[in-house]
């Protein structure tokens, strides 16, 4: 049909009005429901990190019933009363995967001498391959891995790479080993001063 | 050409079925098809999308100026697009990580752009409606039949549940793309096969009779 410019500008203008603002309406809508499950899913990862079950579990209300949040720097990392003599760090990585950037937390003990547990809140690796990292027995073997030395593959240390996804292997533990030489070692330094 | 219900819901089921007769949408069906909770969810969305576009789109014909109709397609197909994607994020986020970045990819899903012009542009609200309703259905379909044997030789798995009874290895290639590739050439070699014996058959009933 043909219609004359400013019959299509003005017609433009109103379609587009009406459709921003159903959009804008919506989000409003759900805003606060969304920024609430990205925060449950980051709690769920901070608890599932020090090994602490996330499943079928009230996450918000265990959450704010064990872990308090601390600051070094830039870092923030949370501390998480296991049981009433025993406490753990829950500590943020993040560093290049084979495909996009991996980001977790490392339980740690407070005195970091080893690694209590392991989650991840963001990867983009392959599916089926890489992204197998966030599968359970993946992320059990390093449990207890010690932090004393550099963590490797092998008999030595019991853990296992990924058949057929090298790259992704290797980079986590180069991120959690990069992880080692500077925010744990900044933080034993703030912890000994 | 007719358009009732019966023929534009055969149409859009099987005869023009939009993967495996107009091989569009092939983007997200190599992608999300590794799980069939994923490929479900995709489908709804899309069904949502199509119907809700094709509707709205269908209703405005008469007014929206023919030199700028795909800008306002693609106005109209987008807000309905992050609706749905908001919708799952608030409401499905495991789900909604699964997807990743699919379902705000639907706008640009060549079936939803494909009906709006093809159809909902020259027909009534409603009949378009079910045009873009039933499109949808055809891409789930297909969507559900890849998923689902992926599903079984990648993961061992159906909606999630355990099924490898035989414990055999599971198909790294299925969970990955190519392995789609290869359910969707098959399911459309059969397709295909199925319409050219029922061709050869209606041939030599001709040949027959002559």
């Amino acid at each position: 049909m043909k219609k004359g410019y400013t019959y299509t500008i003005i017609f433009m203008a109103v379609v587009s009005i009406i459709f921003t603002g159903l959009l804008a309406g919506v989000n409003a809508a759900y805003k606060k429901k969304i920024t609430k499950n990205e925060e449950t899913a980051m709690k769920a990862s901070i608890l599932a990190s020090v090994g602490i079950n996330t499943d079928g579990v009230d996450v918000n209300g265990v959450f704010n019933d064990k872990a308090t949040e601390e600051k070094l720097n830039e870092v923030t990392y949370y501390s998480i009363m296991m049981n009433s003599d025993k406490t753990v760090y829950a500590i943020p990585f993040e560093g290049a995967g084979l495909w996009g950037t991996i980001r977790g937390f490392v339980g740690v003990s407070t005195d970091y001498s080893s690694i209590v547990g392991l989650a991840f809140t963001d990867q983009n690796e392959t599916p089926g391959l890489g992204g197998r990292i966030d599968e359970d027995w993946y992320k059990e073997q390093f449990r207890g891995a010690s932090l004393e030395t550099v963590i490797e593959y092998g008999n030595d240390s019991g853990l296992d790479a990924i058949t057929g996804a090298t790259s992704t292997s290797n980079a986590v533990l180069k991120i959690l080993n990069g992880l080692m030489d500077t925010t744990l070692q900044e933080l034993e330094e703030a912890d000994e001063k | 050409m007719k358009n009732d219900l019966r023929t534009v819901f055969y149409r859009n089921l099987w005869r023009e079925n939009p993967v495996i007769r107009q091989i569009l949408g092939i983007c997200s069906a190599l992608a999300v098809t590794n799980r069939l909770e994923n490929s479900l969810v995709m489908g709804l969305g899309l069904m949502f999308v199509t119907a809700f576009s094709s509707f709205t789109l269908s209703a405005l014909r008469n007014l929206i100026p023919d030199r700028i109709r795909m800008i306002v397609q693609t106005l109209v197909i987008a807000a309905y697009v992050i609706i749905v994607d908001i919708f799952i994020k608030a409401n499905m986020p495991e789900i909604s990580t699964a997807l990743g970045p699919y379902v705000g990819l639907i706008i640009t899903n060549c079936i939803i752009m494909g009906r709006a012009e093809a159809f909902a542009r020259k027909n009534t609200p409603v009949i378009s409606f079910f045009d873009g309703l039933f499109a949808g259905i055809g891409y789930t379909i297909i969507l559900l039949c890849i998923a689902l044997i992926r599903e079984i030789l990648g993961f061992g798995t159906v909606f999630g549940f355990n099924v490898n009874f035989l414990n055999f290895t599971n198909w790294t290639i299925m969970v990955v793309p190519p392995g789609a590739f290869f359910m969707i050439a098959i399911i459309i070699w059969i397709a295909s096969g199925i319409t050219n014996r029922g061709l050869k058959k209606k041939e030599s009933k001709k040949e027959g009779a002559i």
